[in-house]
């Protein structure tokens, strides 16, 4: 018995050894060797969590001998390029994901299944660790129908930024809860002197959708679509959403409809509005005293809860190997996405301005002192809807309409239930001849 | 005598201009159209297939195209007037004798606008309109104007982008004209002075007939450029807001490069051409005469 005892702990020392022995073994330098020289083409966005992946870049090149060549397009066109270069089977290794486009590039084959990669024990790294992503994060960027494309690498979620100054100064100590005390309360009180208590990021493109239209229907129990994928925009909840937009509009500064990222991001850097509901990625911006004159004052919070709960806004980039790539390609593509979006790199990638989806980063008490809005994240993180966008392949078609009538709503030339009409039902025709009423395409979003 | 040219020389000349044109112009409006008569879209190529002439039927039935017609006739109806009469204005100051460097500067400032890249004028305008933080509300505080909201509001955006066309184009529209001045022989510009006083007289018996070509040439060029106008009002305002700027060509790009629907989008350009070529026609038709 002794003996067994004895053989088992052996055998179990010997395993762990074993396995150790070969964690140690795997290297990037060595698993990198076979690809030396091989050139890897990407799209980037002009964006802090690319910046910070450039300014990383020499230090993979080097390890690895992989060259990778990025170039940078502006988010309005990264689609339509990735689109064309997949369509013409062109040069791009890697595919640069938005979550609304994951549905798209796996149907149409031009991502390979992580899988093919994480079985390779050559090319897989043991510290790969895919249950260190937030599993909302992983799940949303990266997956489509049960099967994972892309690491997690430009991740965001939705937060209130806040002048806590000027919250002060009217008198609270606290951001707003829920999104009726921004109607009730802070809208009337830090609305005056040419000041603004709420800007809603609005423009027609897909800032009208995601940011504005989506972002008023979840909380308030809506949705695109409903279980049977038709139209539920006319549901009451949906419409007590949009309606409420509308209204919390008196609130915003004249010509929301005209408002972009950079427009919202500056009212705020220049204490023209007290609050924005923006992307975690702004924070670098909104923190620099050299482009915020509020540095100083700025708080993040999570989004305010709705009647259903907060559901914040979800968005975010993964990076995907492309299948139009070569072997070689395909294999240095995946080393260089598994080291960008590495635990062992999440810290540093934070540092320089990016927004880790690894759960591990945000460990550290410390690093929430210092990035306020970490808390804030790792909240929103936990309480998203995949579908916030509905990411199958036809969104691209159903986002220009919800920012052709969502804007139309706004400006007060169709009613919240005619543009909803409107919308439903150009939805609904786009998604009949995509074939998911009659069963040809599964009811996945 | 006219001397004989052989045959060889003529294909030498004319041949690389030619294979350029097939190659550049020809080819790619054949695929246009080859590709406007299929159920074609990028994401879905493998559901591809022929569907006739269904597309132009979905184009000439969708309000959505119509609107942005009416828009982009709108948009000429205006600008193209007002191009054509501050242009004249300006050629018969500039063809006035005296102030010669002066009019040496203005000419070369002239050509500013047009050289600058349609996008970036757009951009520019985006920038100097914004409400808040733009210089023309800036300006116009000065005379104690409210700011006004320039590209939130639907016809306030709809001015802006004649505006910037009038301002881009003008100058062109000048010196085409200046140019048509030009070429008025001078011992009759000279004569026609002794006879009257009245530079009306002057204008419309001797100069307007030698700017019928060079208007005529105007209004094509200007039709089809507003026709496809599309950098300027996408970079300053995306087509919005709403649909307040979605002219033609914004349309076209957005079902072609954003939808990904090339064969409705082929359909869309087919159609917005033979417009063009139709008008063409019929600037030639009823206003162009030859000069006697």
């Amino acid at each position: 018995m002794k003996l067994k005892m004895h053989v088992s702990a052996l055998a179990l020392a010997a395993s762990t050894l074993a396995l150790g022995a070969q964690a140690n073994a795997w290297t990037l330098e060595e698993a990198a060797k076979p690809y030396a020289g091989t050139e890897l083409e990407v799209l980037f966005l002009d964006r802090p969590g690319y910046n910070a992946a450039i300014q990383m870049l020499p230090e993979f090149e080097a390890a690895t001998g992989i060259k990778v060549n990025y170039t940078v397009v502006p988010y309005e066109n990264a689609l339509g390029e990735q689109v064309r270069d997949f369509a013409a089977g062109g040069d791009l290794d890697i595919a640069l994901i938005d979550l609304v486009w994951i549905g798209n590039f796996a149907e149409n084959g031009w991502i390979v299944p992580s899988e093919t990669f994480i079985n390779n024990a050559e090319l897989a790294d043991p510290a790969l660790a895919m249950d260190d992503f937030f599993p909302l994060v992983l799940n949303a960027f990266g997956s489509w129908n049960g099967v994972n494309y892309g690491l997690p690498f430009d991740n965001y979620s939705g937060l209130l930024f806040y002048n806590r100054c000027m919250l002060e100064a009217a008198g609270f100590d606290k951001p707003p809860a829920t999104w009726q005390e921004v109607m009730d309360v802070y809208g009337p009180a830090l609305t005056k002197d040419g000041k603004y208590a709420y800007a809603l990021q609005s423009k027609r493109n897909e800032t009208q959708s995601a940011d504005s239209f989506a972002r008023f229907l979840w909380p308030f129990g809506g949705s695109f679509l409903n279980a049977e994928f038709k139209s539920n925009l006319l549901s009451p909840e949906s419409q007590a959403g949009l309606q409420f937009r509308q209204d919390l509009m008196k609130f915003m500064p004249e010509g929301i409809v005209a408002y972009d990222h950079a427009e919202t991001v500056n009212a705020f850097a220049q204490g023209d509005v007290a609050m924005i509901t923006e992307w975690s990625a702004f924070y670098s911006t909104v923190v620099n005293p050299e482009t915020s004159a509020v540095a100083d004052c700025v708080e993040i919070a999570p989004e305010p809860t709705g009647p259903a709960g907060r559901k914040p806004a979800l968005g975010g980039f993964s990076l995907a190997v492309a299948s139009q790539a070569d072997e070689a390609e395909q294999a240095a593509g995946w080393l260089f996405i598994q080291w960008v979006t590495s635990a062992a790199n999440a810290g540093r990638y934070l540092e320089m301005g990016g927004v880790p989806a690894r759960k591990s980063a945000y460990a550290d008490p410390a690093l929430a002192e210092k990035f306020k809005f970490i808390p804030a994240l790792v909240e929103s993180w936990q309480d998203g809807v995949p579908e916030f966008r509905p990411r199958f392949a036809e969104w691209p078609a159903i986002t220009e309409i919800v920012q052709e009538w969502g804007t139309k709503m706004m400006l007060g030339e169709v009613s919240i239930e005619e543009g909803s009409k409107m919308i439903g039902e150009k939805m609904e025709a786009v998604l009949a001849e995509a074939g998911y009423y009659d069963g040809k395409k599964p009811l996945a979003q | 005598m006219i001397a004989h040219v052989r045959r060889k020389t003529i294909f030498a000349f004319l041949g690389p201009a030619v294979a350029a044109l097939l190659l550049v112009g020809i080819a790619p409006l054949l695929y246009a159209v080859w590709k406007s008569l299929h159920d074609f879209n990028l994401t879905k190529q493998a559901q591809t297939k022929f569907v006739g002439l269904e597309n132009y039927w979905t184009v000439l039935t969708d309000p959505t195209f119509w609107q942005a017609m009416g828009r982009t006739a709108t948009l000429f109806l205006i600008s193209v007037p007002i191009q054509l009469a501050l242009g004249l204005l300006i050629a018969i100051v500039l063809h006035r004798p005296g102030l010669t460097l002066f009019k040496t500067l203005t000419r070369l400032s002239l050509v500013l606008p047009m050289a600058t890249t349609y996008a970036v004028v757009g951009l520019l305008a985006q920038v100097m309109l914004n409400q808040k933080y733009g210089v023309v509300n800036q300006m116009l505080g000065w005379i104690g104007i409210d700011p006004i909201n320039f590209i939130g509001d639907p016809t306030n955006a709809f001015i802006a982008v004649i505006i910037w066309d009038i301002w881009q184009w003008t100058p062109f529209v000048a010196l085409v004209l200046l140019a048509g001045l030009s070429t008025v022989p001078p011992e009759i510009e000279e004569a026609a002075q002794l006879e009257t006083k009245s530079q009306w007289l002057v204008f419309r018996f001797v100069q307007l007939p030698f700017l019928i070509p060079s208007l005529v040439a105007v209004l094509i060029l200007r039709t089809a450029d507003t026709l496809k106008l599309f950098d300027m009002p996408f970079t300053m305002t995306r087509g919005g807001p709403g649909s307040a700027t979605e002219f033609i060509a914004v349309l076209i790009e957005r079902v072609g490069n954003r939808q990904f629907d090339i064969g409705l989008a082929s359909a869309q350009a087919i159609i917005m051409l033979a417009i063009t070529i139709f008008l063409a026609r019929l600037y030639i038709r009823f206003f162009y005469r030859e000069v006697n």
